[in-house]
């Protein structure tokens, strides 16, 4: 149906210059948890198109779900309407040029995906609340099938398959106060393990149960596991490594190539040929993608570019990491694919071990940095305060400041634990140079000495 | 095109074989939305995009159970293939002892707007986005100028087992300009405009020279700003931040699912002191022009206020058809969806502190040692943990009374009933500004969120 439809809508505007018709189809199956019990199960089918067209400096866009017969007409009739109201653009490249592939179709599409029934989800929920010994007051799976494909003017024909597996979960317990914890899953195949996810939500939850609250304000050495690191690397690397950013001059890093922006110890590669969310041959432009080194021992070896940046690297992606509906509404946008950070040797007790002064995050309210500027001061939910290689207490409602663009030019340690979270793959880190600010007075900490992990 | 009535009557006949399958209450939403955004980034057209999607949203309950199916098309088989998946998904264990009390509502409304988008050219509105772009341009140290104007009109039809035939329009125009300003290595930035549930008026009525010539003016100064100071500390919230305030600290545990799951501090806090005696919070969906003013919630509830606060004492929860159920209330309007392929819980429509009795300036000479905050970037809820984090764009150092300089982002914390304790003063006009609320993570729907200047005592950190 949506070659169709692709097919239809490039022939309906095959006499401008430059021409895309790009057509997605998914098919969405949720299962949500409320209190420990399968409260909803949703099956969700989306089917759309997005059309643009170039003519001299003027451009057109429109977007469509496939809802209607006319539905195709529909889409070709608005883009024109908005091309004839365009102002010129003259910074306008033209779409995708054709070109080979680069690498092997990664190992993006599991058959248990698209085979999986109502059933077979709800008892996939049910053996994550099973291994839970404590309540999942909110909760969700989502498995997806999307394709899509992806046509132009200059010749550009290419489709993509994959399946996605989103899970998030939250887990609660009630100790010296409630505590909460959460648990995500990101990936292409049905490999989530709900024992782990279910002995994690326990473990977390009755940690955050019995935190203290921190008292004081001190400089310390963070150590991010990688549900905390992922988005944290994303809003700060991913905008300074962004085309567009650089293009408008808002990236930090805009003059950087070839020169030393972070720790010698960190090396992260963008791997579209590896197994992830967002792995592809070719990107949802149409430009093929390739493997290569962002930052190599700490110096930046380049930016990711999509078609509108010009030599694009086949970044320019409007699928997203956790979510298969809507792609066809998205105009194409800068996103790394799979940018990983090469693992190190630390395990994370041997990172505790080897900090003297530093807290674990266990849980941020929300882990991000700001884009423009990479600083964060964030809500510590969860924490592991660490004097002398020993975690000394559990603390929370404090927060943890710094600068993520200074931070990876202080890297102290990578582990070797790496995760997919969204875009990114990230193990374990640990950098120096932050403050944990809480209400005044000393640290509040008890002086129990805990190991990890507990069992 | 499928006519409304053509529309409503698939969606009655879909509730009609829900209920013959087995379901104890169904309904059927149909869902059609419109998009025009336009956005410009120093002068370079960046987006400009016309969006149309539509689909429609079964739901069915049975044996305490909601099971959806969607279809994406408005064909009667397609729609009745969506209603008996929704039943199927249901699939609960015998009937349940929870019986939905939803209003039996006869409604069609249109958008209450003066100047329809639909009767304003695509033309008007991209002049409108490169006004904004080029209002900022006022200064070498702009190094990135942002215009956007964006519309959406959302056509809903509804039909329920309870006999509900509604049909409305909710019409959402807004204008935003964003600078950044650069000096050295040194970027900040700044942003302005309005939003609404009103048409273009908005943009007419608005004066676009000024809002661009702000939005830069106070990017270049914030580039002189200072490291927020860091502990617990005496900060006065703009509107915008407290309504980041009642929406993150009291709004979200105030939502009745959290309230059944027992997941919220505010369990059984009906009637508990909460707050100081200034503090009286609200949600209330019916705010003409707001942003997150519903005429009717996702299942067909007429929009209402909630009084979730008064005088510092807790009066109660915003509710869906469930968890009034659950409780024993009545449903007050708060069960909304991002859109038809998406779940129905309960949301918060506008949020916000009422009014007190100072002025700004007053507020401000009256305040020794503090910090004024001035506009948000985002915040967390924490339900379980009873604390909220706020980040602020920028700020100002207050000192004996005054204000003596900018300060960067920081981002605030604590305790929501420390905080709302520790309230002393508030301004006499209350703001409301919209934004996008995910619930945690995703959902997206429009809320807005606002209240007076607010003095108390809370955590705050400057990042680096």
């Amino acid at each position: 149906m949506i070659h169709e439809a692709a097919e239809r809508a490039l022939k309906a505007v095959s006499r401008y210059p430059q021409c895309e018709a790009y057509a997605s189809s998914a098919v969405v199956h949720t299962v949500y948890i409320d209190n420990s019990k399968i409260s909803n199960i949703e099956t969700k089918r989306d089917d759309g198109l997005m059309v643009r067209m170039i003519d001299g400096e003027r451009q057109g866009k429109a977007s469509v779900s496939l809802c209607r017969d006319s539905s195709v007409d529909d889409c070709v009739r608005m883009a024109e309407s908005v091309l004839k109201f365009s102002p010129s653009t003259p910074n306008m490249n033209g779409y995708a040029l054709p070109g080979k592939a680069r690498h092997v179709m990664p190992d993006v599409w599991d058959r248990r995906v698209e085979d999986i029934t109502p059933d077979e989800l709800r008892e996939l929920a049910r053996a994550v609340i099973d291994n839970c010994r404590v309540n999942i007051p909110r909760a969700q799976i989502r498995v997806s099938t999307h394709d899509c494909v992806t046509m132009n003017g200059n010749g550009v024909d290419c489709s993509h398959r994959s399946t996605l597996v989103y899970g998030h979960f939250t887990s609660m317990a009630v100790r010296d106060h409630p505590g909460e914890g959460m648990e995500t899953y990101h990936g292409t195949h049905l490999d989530l393990d709900p024992a782990a996810i279910g002995q994690a939500l326990s473990r977390k939850a009755e940690a955050a149960a019995v935190c203290t609250e921190f008292k004081g304000h001190e400089k310390l050495s963070m150590i991010l596991p990688p549900s905390e690191l992922g988005d944290m690397i994303t809003s700060s690397v991913g905008s300074a490594i962004d085309g567009e950013n650089v293009k408008y001059g808002t990236s930090l890093w805009k003059e950087s190539v070839g020169q030393q922006v972070a720790s010698k110890e960190l090396t992260m590669i963008e791997d579209p040929s590896a197994r992830a969310p967002l792995s592809c041959v070719f990107d949802d432009e149409g430009t093929p993608t390739e493997r290569r080194l962002v930052i190599e021992n700490g110096v930046l070896r380049g930016f990711n570019r999509d078609s509108f940046c010009g030599g694009s690297t086949g970044n320019g992606m409007r699928r997203s990491s956790v979510e298969a509906q809507g792609a066809y509404e998205r105009t194409p946008a800068i996103k790394p694919l799979n940018l990983g950070v090469v693992p190190g040797r630390y395990s994370r007790e041997d990172m505790i071990e080897q900090t003297d002064s530093g807290i674990l995050v266990e849980k941020f309210a929300w882990p991000e940095a700001d884009e423009l500027t990479g600083r964060f001061g964030l809500n510590v939910r969860c924490g592991y305060v660490i004097k002398k290689g020993e975690i000394v207490a559990t603390v929370n409602n404090a927060l943890l400041m710094g600068n993520m663009i200074d931070a990876v030019a202080n890297v102290e340690m990578i582990g070797n634990d790496p995760e997919h979270m969204g875009v990114v793959r990230v193990p374990t880190m640990s950098f120096s140079g932050t403050e944990l600010v809480g209400n005044r007075g000393g640290c509040g900490c008890s002086t129990a000495i805990w190991r990890w992990p507990w069992s | 095109m499928v006519k409304a009535d053509d529309i409503q009557d698939l969606l009655e006949s879909a509730v009609d074989k829900m209920q013959g399958m087995g379901a104890e209450f169904s309904d059927a939403r149909s869902q059609t939305i419109r998009v025009t955004g336009v956005s410009t980034t120093n002068g370079d057209l960046r987006q400009l995009v016309q969006k149309s999607t539509g689909g429609v949203c079964l739901r069915a309950w049975s044996g305490g159970r909601w099971g959806y199916g969607t279809a994406t098309s408005f064909s009667k088989e397609d729609i009745d293939r969506a209603a008996a998946e929704a039943v199927r998904n249901a699939a609960g264990d015998g009937r349940s002892d929870l019986v939905l009390e939803p209003a039996t509502v006869k409604s069609h409304r249109k958008a209450d707007v003066r100047i329809h988008p639909d009767s304003v050219s695509l033309e008007e509105k991209i002049q409108a986005a490169l006004d904004l772009d080029r209002a900022q341009a006022i200064d070498d140290r702009v190094l990135n100028r942002v215009g956007a104007y964006s519309e959406e009109i959302k056509d809903v039809c509804m039909s329920n087992s309870a006999g509900s035939d509604i049909s409305w329009q909710e019409v959402r125009t807004l204008c935003r300009a964003m600078s950044v300003a650069a000096e050295g290595q040194r970027m900040e930035r700044y942003y302005d405009g309005p939003d609404s549930t009103l048409g273009f008026e908005v943009v007419r009525d608005a004066d676009i020279e000024e809002i661009g010539r702000v939005a830069a003016k106070e990017a270049i100064a914030t580039l002189a700003a200072d490291r927020a100071p860091s502990g617990n500390l005496t900060v006065i919230s703009d509107p915008m931040v407290s309504g980041l305030l009642a929406h993150e600290a009291m709004g979200h545990a105030s939502e009745g699912d959290e309230i059944t799951k027992k997941r919220s501090f505010l369990t059984g806090a009906v009637g508990r002191k909460v707050a100081s005696e200034v503090i009286s919070m609200y949600d209330d969906g019916t705010v003409r022009g707001a942003h997150g003013s519903i005429p009717f919630d996702d299942e067909g509830t007429p929009s209402s206020c909630t009084t979730i606060i008064k005088d510092g004492v807790y009066q109660g929860y915003m509710h869906s058809l469930e968890t009034a159920a659950v409780l024993g209330c009545r449903p007050t309007g708060n069960g909304r969806a991002e859109n038809y392929g998406k779940r129905t819980w309960v949301r918060m429509t506008n949020t916000f502190f009422g009014p007190g009795d100072w002025d700004r300036d007053e507020l401000i000479a009256d305040t020794k040692d503090g910090i004024l905050c001035d506009k948000m970037i985002n915040g967390m809820e924490d339900p379980v943990g009873g604390c909220f984090e706020a980040k602020c764009l920028r700020g100002y150092l207050i000192r004996n009374g005054e204000i003596v300089k900018p300060l960067q982002s920081f981002t605030l914390t604590g305790r929501s009933v420390d905080i709302l304790s520790s309230a002393d003063a508030l301004t006499k006009e209350v703001i409301l500004d919209g934004g996008m609320c995910g619930k945690g993570i995703e959902d997206w729907v429009r809320v807005s969120s606002g209240g007076p200047y607010m003095r108390a005592r809370m955590i705050v950190g400057g990042g680096q």
